[in-house]
C-alpha cells in the first residue's frame, strides 16, 4: 500500500496510468473517525503489476477525480462519494448512485446509526425468565444491541428502552 | 462432492442450548430469535429447587443471515454446529426461517451429540 498526501493523490495515479497501469481495480473508503481514508487500486492489464494507493482527507472533504483517467473511476467514486460525504471534484456524473437523494448521514460513516436496527425490536432483549412476556420484563434494565449510541432511543429519556418494544 | 466440514447451513442441537441468548446478542444480522421460560426443578438433596432455562422456539432467517458462523463459535454448550448442507432455498422469504424441527435436521451427522 502506498500512502500520500491529499495532495499527491491524483499526480501518483496519473503516474501509474502513464506507466501503463491503465486497468481501474476498485476505489473505496474506511471511515477513521475524524477522517475518511480512501483507497484506490490500479492494475497492468498485461502484467501482475498492480498498486494499491491510499490518503486520507478530513470527514466531509474533497479530493481530484480520477474519472478523466479511469472512466470506470466514476462509478466507486458516486458510490464513496455518497456512503462516506465526501466529494469528488471533477466528477462528471455525481448524481447519488444507490440512493434516491443525497439526504441524512452518509451510510458508511460509523457515526450513522441503521434505522433498521432502531424500528425492529431486537431479539437479544429476550430473556428466560421474561416467560413469554413480548418485549421482555419493564422493570428490568434492557440490553442495548450492538452499534446502537447510549441515548439514542428516544424512549430512554423517560427510562424506557424502545429496543426491548412496547 | 461438498467436505463434511463445509459451512452450508446451520444445525442446532436443541438438548445442548441453555438458552442463554449469546448467539443471538452477538448475531450481526439479527437472524436468530429464541423463546424460552424457566422452570423450578428440585433435586434430591438439595436446599432450594433450581431456576432452569427451558427452550421454546429457537429459529434462524437464513433470508438474514450472512453465514458468518459467529454464533457456532460462541455457543459455549456446542449447540449450534456448522452442516454440509446446502439445499434449504425456498419459493418465499418465509420459507428462510428455520425453527426447531428444520434446525435439528439440519444437524450434522458426522458430529457426536454433546448431550448423548
Amino acid at each position: 500500500m502506498i500512502r500520500v498526501d491529499a495532495a499527491e493523490w491524483r499526480s501518483t495515479i496519473a503516474g501509474f496510468h502513464g506507466s501503463g497501469c491503465t486497468l481501474f481495480g476498485f476505489l473505496t473508503g474506511v471511515d477513521r473517525g475524524d477522517s475518511v481514508e480512501i483507497i484506490g487500486r490500479v492494475a497492468h492489464p498485461e502484467s501482475i503489476e498492480a498498486h494499491l494507493i491510499s490518503t486520507t482527507i478530513p470527514a466531509g472533504g474533497t479530493l481530484p477525480s480520477l474519472n478523466d483517467l479511469y472512466l470506470g473511476a466514476s462509478w466507486h467514486e458516486r458510490e464513496t462519494g455518497e456512503m462516506f460525504g465526501i466529494t469528488f471534484a471533477g466528477l462528471t456524473d455525481a448524481r447519488p448512485l444507490l440512493r434516491r437523494a443525497q439526504q441524512g448521514s452518509p451510510p458508511l460513516l460509523k457515526s450513522s446509526v441503521l434505522v433498521a436496527r432502531v424500528v425492529r425490536e431486537w431479539p437479544g432483549a429476550a430473556e428466560a425468565s421474561d416467560d413469554g412476556r413480548r418485549g421482555g420484563n419493564p422493570s428490568r434494565r434492557r440490553q442495548r444491541p450492538a452499534g446502537v449510541p447510549e441515548g439514542f432511543m428516544q424512549d430512554e429519556a423517560d427510562g424506557r428502552s424502545a429496543i426491548g418494544g412496547t | 462432492m461438498i467436505p463434511d466440514e463445509a459451512h452450508g447451513v446451520i444445525g442446532l442441537q436443541p438438548s445442548a442450548c441453555t438458552s442463554c441468548m449469546i448467539c443471538v446478542r452477538e448475531c450481526p444480522t439479527w437472524c436468530i430469535e429464541l423463546e424460552s421460560h424457566t422452570e423450578e426443578v428440585s433435586e434430591p438433596g438439595a436446599r432450594r429447587p433450581k431456576t432452569i432455562n427451558v427452550l421454546d422456539a429457537f429459529r434462524i432467517d437464513f433470508g438474514l443471515c450472512m453465514y458468518c458462523g459467529i454464533c457456532v463459535d460462541l455457543c459455549p454448550f456446542d449447540a449450534l454446529a456448522w452442516s454440509p448442507g446446502f439445499d434449504h432455498a425456498a419459493s418465499s422469504a418465509g420459507g428462510l426461517v428455520h425453527g426447531i424441527n428444520e434446525l435439528v435436521n439440519w444437524w450434522p451427522a458426522t458430529n457426536p451429540s454433546p448431550a448423548d
